[in-house]
């Protein structure tokens, strides 16, 4: 029984079956064998939250796990947040990270969106401390958490905003106003006193090329 | 790094596992898997054979019953923490609950098995025996019940025999004046205790201490009793100065060891500081009015 077998994971709604053997860990199932490189691995030693997922809409830490643990499960990552009914081009989750640069490295948001989301479907409206508590099995060594939160709190305030508009309605049609979409300017950030950065000009920015080292 | 090899076994009945752990060559028995499953990939354990019990559905229960809270192999932390049983009653366990580990690591680890581990610094070994609990085991010869202060033996080693499951722990439904608490300090979420320390107390109809329990964790070899304190407070009414004594004693039966964390005579410190605002909150909870002596 050190064999492969055959297991079945829904990941973001897709059914994938694959051959693991017992050791595999699910977090390796999910970047190496599916290719879903979203899901980080961080620390390894199931300390820094990186590898967060939702398993049948809990979060866990995907290194602690053996994939053939997860056979049968419904499984969410962040590759799968855009998709989900509350997202518009970005799951609004996604639109507080990047409207309160609630990231820099980036290399921990997985999983801090993972446990964010986790967070707002049990309890909408989070107080600032309940937020902490939900995110204190990841770690950032970037931001020092606060725009973390407010990232959080964005996005509640975000979803409580379309419930009362729209009755609790899901609104996937872009540019609506329920936050930034591909096709506004890469400057709304939803703040009125931008900085500007870091997304402002990442993508016009004229990056020195080989041989200017200027 | 990845574990070696093993194989996978899942049964889905207490029969089935307990076969199979007396047929198989040294066996090893995954539950929630948040401390072995980091132990298998550094292979500091290398078994051979994995037994999965996360399949027996039977196991996965948290309910009061013939004058116990009975707690299955397979109640998560987070079953604690979530359970409308839970609450001022059973004041370490509502007190414990959100402190172990992080939200994500509730959500897997089972109560029985940070028992089973026998970490010195787990939680729930404190307040097993703060609580006269038991654990319930099952073995090829039929289920025993080994006593909270008779399970614990050396860090990560215990009573339980290899070919023994342990199915559930227990402890006595609580009397009508009794009162429990847990303070636990650690340097951030998500670490084990630098020190910990449950109390229980019950108290008689003239707020006299019937029954003290302290339990104290990380500051010994295995999770420990303070029994002298336990003897200074009983016979006794709650007061700051009796709580001021107990820390005391408490302090001196620990047997903590410097590290990074601290050095042994802060910790003896800690253990003094903790036990009495354990004292404080567990004698408020039975029924007496706030008396915690420090905050």
């Amino acid at each position: 029984m050190t064999d492969e077998r055959e297991i079945t994971l829904t990941i973001n709604g897709t059914e994938h079956t694959l051959e693991v053997e017992p050791r595999r860990l699910l977090v390796h199932a999910i970047r190496e064998d599916l290719d879903m490189t979203g899901t980080h691995i961080g620390c390894d030693t199931g300390n820094c939250g990186a590898c967060t997922i939702l398993k049948d809409g809990e979060p866990i830490k995907s290194c602690l796990m053996f994939a053939a643990q997860a056979d049968g499960a419904e499984i969410l990552t962040v590759e799968g947040m855009e998709d989900l009914p509350e997202a518009t081009d970005l799951h609004p989750l996604q639109e507080g990270f990047k409207a309160e640069h609630g990231l820099q490295c980036g290399y921990c948001t997985p999983g801090m969106l993972m446990a964010g989301k986790a967070l707002l479907d049990e309890n909408p409206d989070p107080d600032e401390e309940t937020i902490r508590d939900a995110i204190s099995g990841n770690l950032c060594r970037c931001t020092g958490y606060q725009n973390i939160v407010s990232s959080i709190e964005y996005a509640a305030d975000e979803l409580a905003d379309r419930t009362a508009t729209d009755g609790g309605a899901v609104t996937a049609e872009p540019g609506d106003g329920a936050g930034p979409s591909a096709d506004d300017a890469a400057t709304v950030c939803g703040q009125s006193d931008c900085c500007g950065g870091p997304d402002a000009d990442l993508f016009e920015r004229d990056y020195p090329t080989e041989g200017t080292d200027t | 790094m990845k574990s070696a090899p093993f194989e996978h076994h899942e049964p889905t009945t207490v029969d089935e596992a307990v076969s199979l752990l007396e047929s198989l060559d040294g066996p090893t028995i995954l539950s929630g898997g948040q401390s072995l499953v980091p132990m298998l990939r550094f292979r500091l354990a290398n078994p051979d054979v994995v037994v999965d019990i996360n399949g027996i559905d039977s196991l996965d229960y948290l309910h009061e019953e013939d004058g116990y809270l009975r707690i299955g192999a397979l109640a998560r932390h987070a079953d604690v923490e979530d359970s409308s049983l839970i609450d001022e009653t059973y004041g370490s366990f509502a007190d414990v609950a959100p402190l172990v580990a992080d939200p994500q690591v509730r959500n897997r680890g089972t109560v029985v098995g940070s028992v089973a581990q026998a970490d010195p610094k787990g939680d729930w070994g404190s307040i097993l025996l703060a609580h006269d609990g038991e654990v319930i085991a099952r073995g090829p010869d039929g289920e025993r019940t080994i006593p909270a202060d008779e399970f614990f033996l050396l860090p990560y080693d215990t009573t339980l025999d290899d070919n023994e499951l342990i199915t559930e722990v227990r402890v006595p439904t609580p009397a009508p004046r009794e009162g429990s608490a847990y303070h636990k300090l650690k340097r951030k979420t998500g670490d084990y205790a630098m020190a910990g320390v449950a109390a229980r107390l019950v108290l008689d109809d003239d707020d006299v201490i019937e029954t003290a329990r302290l339990g104290m964790t990380a500051v010994d070899i295995t999770n420990a009793r303070a029994t002298d304190s336990e003897a200074h407070l009983e016979g006794e009414r709650p007061s700051s100065e009796l709580f001021e004594e107990a820390g005391e004693l408490a302090a001196e039966e620990s047997n903590p060891e410097s590290d990074e964390h601290g050095d042994a005579g802060y910790k003896e410190r800690m253990v003094d500081v903790l036990a009495q605002r354990a004292l404080g909150d567990a004698a408020e909870r039975a029924g007496l009015v706030k008396r915690r002596v420090s905050q």
